[in-house]
């Protein structure tokens, strides 16, 4: 069993050619078309990876511009709502004032014009117990004053009741 | 026949004809004749699996692909950008040894791996390969001064020198060795397994029937650890020569 460990040139050299040789046949006939194809696979998985990629990128960008749009149009509503919220209420103030102006301006009117029925209706009562006067002193006298000096007495009288009036 | 004449018939070389040339018979022997039978095999399995457009060839492919892409990542890994000048060796040389070493677990078949001479012109190979891909990349001057680690006190470069070149052939013997030990080891056990029978059959035959189921129950596991040696082994040495072959081209 020494011969286990005997060198054989021979084998070794036809080793060493059989084995070079077997390189150079399996790069032209396995590896290099076995290596292409895995080539040109990642290369293929690399491109779609790579227009995955710039989709998502597109989509990202059309999410965050539709994002702004609906964040302009929220500001949008909300400054149209607090606009009219706005004119709403001024618009009521005025109606207010208005009404509150027309209501003060009847009622003064209404003053003025009750005011000035009543002194029309004090200066008639007054001429009216004026001559009911005179008419009860004519009869009472019995004695026809003429109309000159009734008139004067009367004016007299009510010239009294105006100063006394205005005291 | 004794234990050491089957040991030699099934694992020594038998020389077939002698073609003396310059002193040297380069005649073909067993294992040259195995060594072409693989070679053969080796390129009609590739060349089939690669070109036919066949579903078994297709089938075929997809296996060796899944290997090629692995091998293909490490050996990136280990050499970065020239990856693909040394692919193509240690794609060959794992697949030539699987094949040399799986022929030699069929019936009539001899492992050529479990032949000295075979794994000495392997390491030899890888030996060569080393030192040209690192003379290939570096220059010769610069391979020759990185062999030694840079950054040592200059005191140590000529101690370690030699200590490195020592390094570097221990390095390739022992690829040869490991191979060939492991795929003769497990050859011998296989055979020893199986002559037990015989050698109790020798003291009664009645002894030697019973121990046969158990002879071929063990043989038939180391047997099987063969064909996981044969897969390991395959890949140590590949592994090894691109980690040999990488640290000489990138050296730092």
């Amino acid at each position: 069993m020494d011969k286990l460990l005997a060198p054989e040139v021979g084998l070794i050299f036809w080793t060493v050619v059989t084995f070079l040789c077997l390189v150079w046949v399996m790069k032209k006939i396995a590896w290099g078309p076995i290596i292409e194809a895995i080539e040109e696979r990642e290369g293929k998985m690399r491109s779609e990876l790579e227009g995955a990629q710039t989709a998502r990128g597109e989509a990202e960008k059309i999410r965050a511009q539709l994002e702004q749009q609906v964040a302009g149009l929220q500001t949008m509503q909300r400054e149209m709502l607090a606009q009219a919220t706005k004119e709403g209420e001024a618009l009521r103030a005025k109606l207010k004032a208005d009404a509150e102006a027309d209501a003060q301006r009847v009622r003064e009117k209404t003053m003025a014009e009750l005011s000035e029925e009543k002194d029309k209706l004090t200066r008639e009562l007054r001429k009216e117990v004026a001559g009911l006067s005179v008419m009860a002193a004519e009869r009472l006298m019995r004695k026809t004053v003429d109309d000159g000096v009734q008139k004067s007495v009367l004016e007299g009288f009510f010239h009294d009741l105006e100063s006394r009036k205005a005291n | 026949m004794n234990f050491e004449e089957i040991l030699a018939h099934h694992l020594l070389d038998h020389p077939i004809a002698s073609w003396m040339i310059g002193g040297v018979d380069l005649g073909p022997t067993k294992d040259v004749v195995i060594l072409w039978i693989v070679s053969a095999l080796t390129v009609a399995i590739f060349g089939f699996a690669a070109r036919s457009r066949t579903r078994v060839a297709l089938m075929m492919r997809y296996g060796i692909e899944a290997v090629v892409v692995y091998t293909r990542r490490e050996v990136h890994i280990i050499f970065h950008e020239d990856a693909d000048t040394y692919l193509h060796y240690f794609l060959t040389l794992f697949f030539f040894i699987l094949i040399a070493n799986l022929f030699g677990l069929l019936p009539e078949g001899a492992s050529v791996t479990g032949n000295i001479n075979v794994t000495a012109a392997l390491a030899f190979c890888t030996f060569a390969l080393i030192n040209f891909a690192g003379v290939k990349k570096q220059g010769l001057l610069s391979y020759i001064k990185h062999i030694v680690p840079s950054g040592l006190p200059f005191w140590l470069v000529p101690i370690l020198f030699p200590i490195e070149i020592m390094g570097l052939f221990a390095k390739c013997i022992a690829l040869c060795i490991r191979i060939f030990a492991n795929m003769v080891a497990g050859h011998a056990v296989s055979l020893a397994f199986l002559s037990l029978i015989f050698i109790f059959a020798a003291s009664s035959k009645f002894v030697g029937v019973a121990v046969a189921p158990v002879s071929v129950g063990m043989a038939l596991f180391a047997y099987t650890l063969d064909v996981l040696v044969a897969l390991l082994q395959a890949y140590i040495f590949t592994v090894l020569t691109a980690l040999f072959v990488g640290a000489a081209v990138h050296p730092h």
